[in-house]
């Protein structure tokens, strides 16, 4: 054995050539660790001075009468308690539109249009409607439902958020579908079950962490969204649980107050930015826990 | 066996080649066993009838290597099919081929107390069957070395001959003991020569037996041409 | 063990196993074509499957012996552009005709796959699952079916104080008996193994084998293996496939003492280049 392992080719066995060889590597090593360390370090630094403005700032202008009064003119001591309830309304309600299209899509591309044409051109949209910046849908839904029915609406903004869920559901739903094994669902098949009680017992089951945790991250990523509402339900002032009138939302205020020349405003402004901020921190935490927890 | 295409795993062929040259050397061995006793007693050579003796021991030693290699393949290769069938052969062989080195040295050891007697008796029967017995034998491990399974047959019929001789020879040595009691002690010892030399025949013919189940995978019929000799006491030689 | 030497027999020199009900086949493949898409991937196949008989299948990979299994419970029929043309016969109704329910078919005839396969629920749930979809049983009646497959399943010892804790918790032996009592539960008539062990340990594996022999005595069963020696331990009698085609079929003392085929041979042996 050793006679053929010496022909094998290789590098000389040089000691003091290994040894610079070991220096250089070393060297370029420290280099690029270097580099890396530098840019998450800058990375870190933007993110802390966001938050730690966000904070100060944030803090400043909260107190109770936020949550307990609807926006009021500068200098009378209004709050965002109409801001936080549309944003509640809207979020919610877009959620509940979007996610059982987007379920049912994603697991209609997961399970029963694999590789088909169709298959992939829905596919193909909804990967397009995923990316498609979102004042994009909100001009969209202005079109088909703002300017027929004649006004901005808080359905409309429920619509409009409700676009934005469906490809998020639809592509985490449609992933997470794709990662059982093909032996789970033999199995279930195996035992002489008909295919949909194979999806819905056994694959929403085994895919659920990771499904929810999809629909925990459109929520997120609506709940913070202003483009779409600015034409669809604009912003309200005043209290209203309407979903047919305009409707307030925290996003939409925060467009509106941060850029007034009030310095109230401006307060209310940064604290409804924290408390979306806190909000969204809140559903991503409760997201990754649950994909984490049960795994 | 020799016309088969090569295993995947090189040393396994390796230990079947060094199984069967293990088993040809102890062939060898018995071979000129058998050869030397049969010197002995038809030219009264005392020399050849203590190399037999001697040669044992080397036989001894081959029958406990094969045996401890036979072991140690199925343990550590497990083989199927004709490999297996080889490996079993083996052990199977070495077993028969280690009684008929038996045999040969008792038949060795009685020719020196036959030479004290005056020579004259049945020498030409006998010389017949130790021709025969070594001719059988050498056909049998030129069947082996070359898995030849046609080869193995033609010897397992032609035992039939040697029990023949043996019944002629009994019968003759028979009447040598009624016409003389003198005779009697020289003709027993040449009785149990006869008998030895038989019970060769017989594992030459167990050793063509195993090599055609080796080399085809198919049991020979119970029913092997024998002559009468089963109906006689059986001589255990090493007792 | 010891029940299985007092009952063997020695014929012509071979070990063979008690010829009881040898005679009826419980599935009878005649001429039975695969195609994947145009590759067909089994050529012609000739087979019966004995009346409460183990079946060993062996062959190199791809050699067409899974997809047989897959045939038996139309497990293609998941699959677009998989088709089978033949005949297998199981009680006078062709298993590929495509007429047949599928899922009173696969009710008939369960599969148990290589890698173990619990179902995200508990152990209960997890046999439970398989009965309700074919009876309607009183709590008490699914009770004691629960037992009655962990039983038979040999797990029953193991499990039977967590029957309400996650399948997903057993060990990886467990989780195999634990599916093939998930598939025994519907009290199948046959069952198809899917090389069942080879993501197993040794011991797992020797249990798995040991249930087999038990099993065999209920249900018609065919295993898929890579381990020789596991169908030569299984198997009553085994079948070689090569390149899409059945080589050779023969009681398994036979098929490992003296094949009849050269590739079945060289297959065995290890000659395999």
């Amino acid at each position: 054995m050793s006679a053929t392992l010496s022909v094998i080719p290789g590098p000389a066995k040089d000691m003091n050539a290994s040894l610079a060889l070991g220096r250089k590597r070393k060297r370029a090593n420290r280099i690029v660790k270097t580099l890396c360390l530098t840019a998450t370090g800058l990375g870190l630094i933007f993110l802390a001075s966001i938050l730690a403005t966000l904070l100060s700032k944030g803090i400043a202008g909260l107190s109770l009468t936020v949550f307990t009064t609807s926006t009021l003119p500068p200098g009378s001591h209004g709050g965002l308690l109409n801001a936080i309830v549309g944003t509640l309304i809207q979020t919610v309600l877009g959620a509940a539109i979007g996610t059982p299209i987007g379920l049912m899509v994603g697991t209609y591309l997961a399970e029963y249009a694999r590789d088909s044409a169709l298959g992939n051109a829905v596919r193909f949209v909804s990967d397009i409607l995923l990316s498609a910046p979102s004042i994009l849908i909100g001009l969209f839904v202005y079109q088909i439902v703002v300017s027929p029915l004649g006004g901005f609406s808080g359905f409309a903004g429920c619509l409009a958020l409700a676009l934005i869920v469906i490809p998020i559901v639809v592509r985490t739903t449609e992933d997470m579908l794709r990662l059982i094994p093909s032996q789970l669902r033999e199995a279930v098949i195996g035992l002489g079950a008909p295919k949909w009680k194979m999806i819905v017992l056994i694959c929403y089951r085994a895919a659920r962490e990771g499904i929810v945790t999809g629909i925990l991250l459109a929520v997120a990523r609506i709940s913070g969204e202003t483009a779409p509402l600015l034409f669809t339900s604009l912003g309200n002032l005043n209290w209203s649980l309407s979903l047919t009138k305009p409707m307030a939302s925290l996003p939409v205020t925060i467009y509106q107050y941060a850029g007034s020349a009030f310095q109230d405003w401006v307060d209310l402004a940064w604290a409804g930015a924290l408390l979306i901020t806190a909000a969204v921190l809140a559903v991503n935490i409760v997201a990754r826990t649950l994909l984490r927890g049960r795994k | 066996m020799s016309e088969q295409s090569e295993h995947l795993v090189k040393s396994f062929d390796n230990d079947l080649k060094k199984l069967t040259d293990l088993l040809l050397r102890m062939g060898g061995i018995v071979e000129s066993q058998v050869s030397m006793a049969a010197e002995a007693i038809l030219r009264h050579d005392a020399e050849a009838a203590t190399r037999t003796v001697e040669e044992d021991l080397k036989v001894d030693a081959l029958e406990r290597e094969i045996e401890q290699f036979v072991i140690r393949m199925l343990a550590l290769r497990q083989p199927m099919a004709a490999d297996l069938r080889l490996v079993v052969a083996a052990l199977k062989v070495t077993g028969d081929l280690e009684r008929i080195g038996d045999y040969a040295s008792n038949v060795a050891k009685r020719s020196v107390v036959l030479a004290q007697f005056p020579a004259g008796y049945a020498m030409g029967g006998l010389s017949h069957m130790t021709g025969l017995v070594r001719e059988q034998l050498r056909s049998v491990m030129d069947a082996l070395g070359h898995a030849d399974a046609e080869k193995a047959i033609e010897v397992w019929r032609s035992d039939r001959a040697v029990d023949d001789i043996y019944n002629t020879i009994f019968r003759e040595l028979i009447t040598y003991m009624m016409e003389d009691p003198r005779n009697i002690t020289p003709c027993t010892h040449l009785l149990f020569i006869a008998k030895n030399l038989e019970r060769i025949g017989d594992h030459t013919t167990n050793i063509a037996e195993t090599i055609h189940y080796a080399v085809k995978g198919e049991v020979l019929p119970d029913a092997r041409p024998k002559g009468t000799s089963a109906a006689f006491a059986i001589v255990r030689p090493k007792e | 063990m010891s029940t299985t030497i007092e009952q063997s027999s020695t014929h012509g020199g071979v070990q063979t196993r008690p010829e009881t009900a040898i005679n009826t086949a419980k599935i009878d493949i005649e001429n039975l074509d695969f195609f994947y898409g145009e590759h067909r991937a089994l050529k012609s196949i000739e087979l019966k499957l004995p009346n409460r008989q183990v079946t060993g299948m062996i062959g190199p990979s791809g050699c067409g012996k899974s997809t047989l299994l897959r045939v038996l419970n139309r497990m293609y029929d998941l699959y677009p552009g998989q088709r089978a043309t033949g005949k297998a016969m199981m009680d006078g109704q062709n298993i590929v005709d495509p007429g047949v329910d599928l899922n009173s078919l696969r009710a008939r005839i369960g599969m148990v796959f290589q890698k173990p396969t619990p179902f995200p629920m508990t152990i209960f749930e997890n046999i439970a699952f398989g009965v309700k979809l074919h009876e309607k049983l009183s709590k008490s009646e699914m009770e004691e079916r629960v037992e009655w497959s962990l039983n038979r399943g040999a797990l029953w010892g193991e499990v039977k104080d967590r029957l309400h804790t996650s399948a997903m918790g057993l060990s990886g032996g467990q989780q195999q008996r634990l599916c093939i009592a998930r598939t025994i539960a519907v009290r199948p008539e046959v069952i198809l193994l899917d090389e069942p062990t080879s993501a197993l340990d040794p011991i797992s594996t020797l249990k798995i084998e040991e249930l087999i022999d038990e099993l065999k005595n209920d249900f018609t069963i065919a295993i898929v293996t890579h381990n020789m020696q596991q169908a030569a331990r299984c198997a009553d009698q085994v079948a070689f496939f090569y390149l899409g085609e059945m080589v050779e079929v023969a009681p398994a003392a036979q098929l490992f003492t003296a094949p009849k085929e050269k590739r079945t041979q060289d297959y065995v042996t290890g000659r395999f280049g």
